[in-house]
């Protein structure tokens, strides 16, 4: 059977660049409930990634992150100087020198991407949600996460992408193939919205329309946990969903204000933002050696 | 050096029912703080506050509204589940609609063989309020005379309010210490203190108090005290939590709880009217936000302790669904931030999620320190 929820895992490396020239060779992992990157920095310049499924076991997926991310680079685990840790798994990295949490990587992170003009960082990751204010270095002035539940973020998208039958990796485009804008479904629960989907399939509604009307409803509870905390620009966005146009339309043309574009997958934010922490943390360890 | 109090705290049950056995007394189980325990105390009557075990349980469902916090459901449990059979009385002074229907259902489910409902006025405000509740005071007085068949004198009275109030200066005392750069004791232990005092003999606890203050000021508890914080909020005796806080780089000095300072904070000053002393003390205490209006009086208290006491931050938490709290909370982290002190704003439920709560704890730790993070 078909798994519609899969996302493309991958890996990248800057192949105009030679780490050997290299000063400060730094990483970030970042274990999150849903999926894991390693993101590897060299002189404050982002230089390798890989991002894949996080497994059921957190040391093991940390490993297997940072071996993607090294492969074909010739640089092996000795080489970086400095490794943090991140995400919900952030203590069990085992080659990990400290661990940070994901609120204070992705606004470091998002600080690289966006540029220091970033204030406001929605996360929206695996399995929860998380609105970040941030200073011009990138550092947490204040920040909101969501409650309990997975309505609203990466893994509630995953089992509306298998319920309909449609990869996931499209469904922000196949959301907007609508003739107008359905009202939202439930959005206090996963459980719940799948469950009216489900009705709303029978009544004869079409996977598109299902979509949109799922898409609105995610964007509606992100809006919610931002405007708790107030948007102030400019307005960026980090973790999987960003990926999702379905979602990140919908949520900008709701709040009236445009997220940054992103040049740099919105995934890998945290594992980021945990790579430049090591850069300055390797800076002081050698300072003070 | 505050295991007798760790000790006191687990086994609550254990030392009501040897109180009971040692001194032939009565035991009463109440809810919140507006209870006059001196005049039960006269009565040669324990007063033990009742509180939550932390379980997740299923007996309340029938008894009490889903959108009730879950304090007063924990507590209803605790009765249901007949964990309180000692009991030989119980009772509420008017705070909020939620625990007094904890009481109205343990009443009726469990019934003992004394139970008052003391109306404590609401609009503690109002120049009426002193009379009021003095006057409700002489009819719980005869209450608690004929269900016990003690007569309470003004000595009587007079010898349980100077208990009382010294067990609230040792408190304060033991709490003052905590204003120290190394507190010599952390926000785990400080909780476990207070909340025994709740449940025990206030001389049997002082006593144990003066120890640990005679001993407190050479203890040399080799902790890095991290992050100053304070906490503020409704009930907390979530021992789990402080742990989990303060054993991710920071030390909690003070709290706002109405299971810590808000039950000891102010002393009963000597009247001609025994009553109307104890009255007053009840009127003029830092309040629950069910009482604190107009005015938020709490705010400039809630400053003052921050100042004292010397914090960077501070964790406001409330029982999840606790309205009165609710209302206050908005104003209270205003005033903070004013103040330049951050606010991490949690809602507890009977059992905490400790892993959640730790990444928001951590990132806010990390807020208020980690400079070093950065250039």
């Amino acid at each position: 059977m078909a798994e519609f929820w899969r996302w493309k895992e991958y890996r990248w490396h800057d192949e105009s660049k030679d780490w050997r020239d290299g000063e400060l060779i730094t990483a970030g992992v970042d274990v999150g409930s849903v999926s894991s990157q390693a993101v590897i920095v060299v002189d404050n310049e982002l230089y390798a990634f890989s991002s894949m499924r996080t497994g059921s076991d957190s040391p093991e997926s940390a490993r297997n992150a940072m071996e993607w991310a090294l492969e074909g680079t010739g640089m092996t685990l000795d080489d970086i100087g400095f490794v943090v840790g991140t995400g919900y798994g952030r203590v069990n990295v085992p080659f990990a020198d400290k661990a940070i949490t994901e609120i204070a990587c992705h606004a470091r992170g998002a600080n690289y991407m966006y540029g220091p003009e970033v204030r406001t960082v929605l996360d929206m990751g695996g399995q929860d949600c998380k609105v970040i204010r941030c200073d011009e270095r990138g550092k947490v002035s204040s920040f909101l996460m969501n409650d309990k539940c997975a309505a609203g973020t990466g893994r509630g998208m995953e089992v509306f992408a298998d319920l309909l039958g449609l990869p996931i990796e499209e469904v922000g485009e196949l959301s907007f193939q609508v003739d107008e804008e359905p009202p939202p479904v439930s959005n206090t629960c996963v459980v719940f919205a799948k469950s009216e989907a489900t009705a709303l399939l029978r009544e004869g509604w079409p996977k598109t329309k299902v979509l949109a009307s799922y898409c609105s409803a995610m964007a509606h509870r992100v809006v919610t946990l931002l405007e708790q905390l107030g948007v102030e620009e400019k307005f960026a966005i980090t973790g999987g969903i960003g990926k999702n146009i379905g979602v990140v339309k919908r949520l900008e043309k709701e709040i009236g204000v445009e997220a940054m574009p992103a040049e740099i997958d919105t995934q890998i934010a945290g594992g980021l933002g945990g790579a430049l922490f090591a850069q300055r943390l390797l800076k002081k360890k050698l300072a003070a050696a | 050096m505050f295991e007798q109090f760790r000790e006191w705290e687990t086994n609550r049950h254990e030392y009501a029912q040897e109180w009971k056995e040692r001194t032939g007394g009565k035991v009463m189980g109440y809810f919140c703080t507006y209870v006059p325990e001196e005049i039960l105390h006269a009565a040669n009557v324990l007063p033990v506050r009742i509180l939550g075990s932390h379980e997740p349980q299923n007996v309340t469902e029938p008894h009490i509204f889903g959108m009730f916090c879950p304090f007063c459901r924990d507590c209803l449990a605790q009765g249901l589940k007949g964990r309180y059979d000692y009991l030989d009385g119980i009772m509420i002074a008017q705070s909020c609609l939620h625990i007094r229907q904890a009481f109205t259902s343990w009443e009726k489910h469990r019934p003992r063989e004394f139970s008052y409902y003391l109306c404590m006025p609401h609009h503690v405000q109002s120049p009426r309020a002193l009379p009021y509740l003095t006057g409700e005071l002489v009819q719980f007085k005869e209450a608690v005379e004929e269900w016990t068949g003690n007569t309470i004198t003004d000595e009587g009275l007079d010898h349980a309010i100077e208990i009382y109030n010294d067990n609230r200066r040792l408190l304060r005392s033991i709490y003052d210490l905590r204003q120290d750069e190394h507190p010599p004791l952390t926000g785990e232990e400080a909780m476990e203190m207070v909340i025994s005092c709740q449940m025990t003999d206030k001389e049997e606890h002082s006593g144990e108090m003066a120890k640990v203050l005679d001993a407190l000021p050479t203890r040399g508890n080799g902790r890095d005290p991290g992050v100053r914080l304070m906490i503020i909020g409704s009930e907390d005796d979530d021992i789990e939590f402080i742990n989990m806080v303060e054993t991710s780089g920071a030390t909690i000095v003070v709290d706002e709880h109405c299971t810590g300072t808000r039950y000891f904070w102010n002393e009963v000053e000597p009247r001609d009217d025994r009553l109307e002393a104890i009255a007053a003390r009840y009127i003029d205490r830092v309040p629950c936000p069910t009482k604190d209006w107009e005015d938020r009086s709490r705010i400039p208290h809630i400053l003052e302790l921050a100042k004292k006491w010397d914090v960077a931050g501070a964790i406001v938490m409330q029982q999840k669904f606790c309205d009165p709290h609710e209302l206050d909370t908005v104003a209270i982290r205003k005033a903070l931030d004013e103040a330049g002190i951050k606010t991490l704003f949690l809602e507890f439920d009977v059992t905490v999620p400790i892993g959640q709560f730790k990444v928001r704890v951590e990132a806010f730790l990390e807020m208020l320190s980690d400079e070093d993070l950065f250039d």
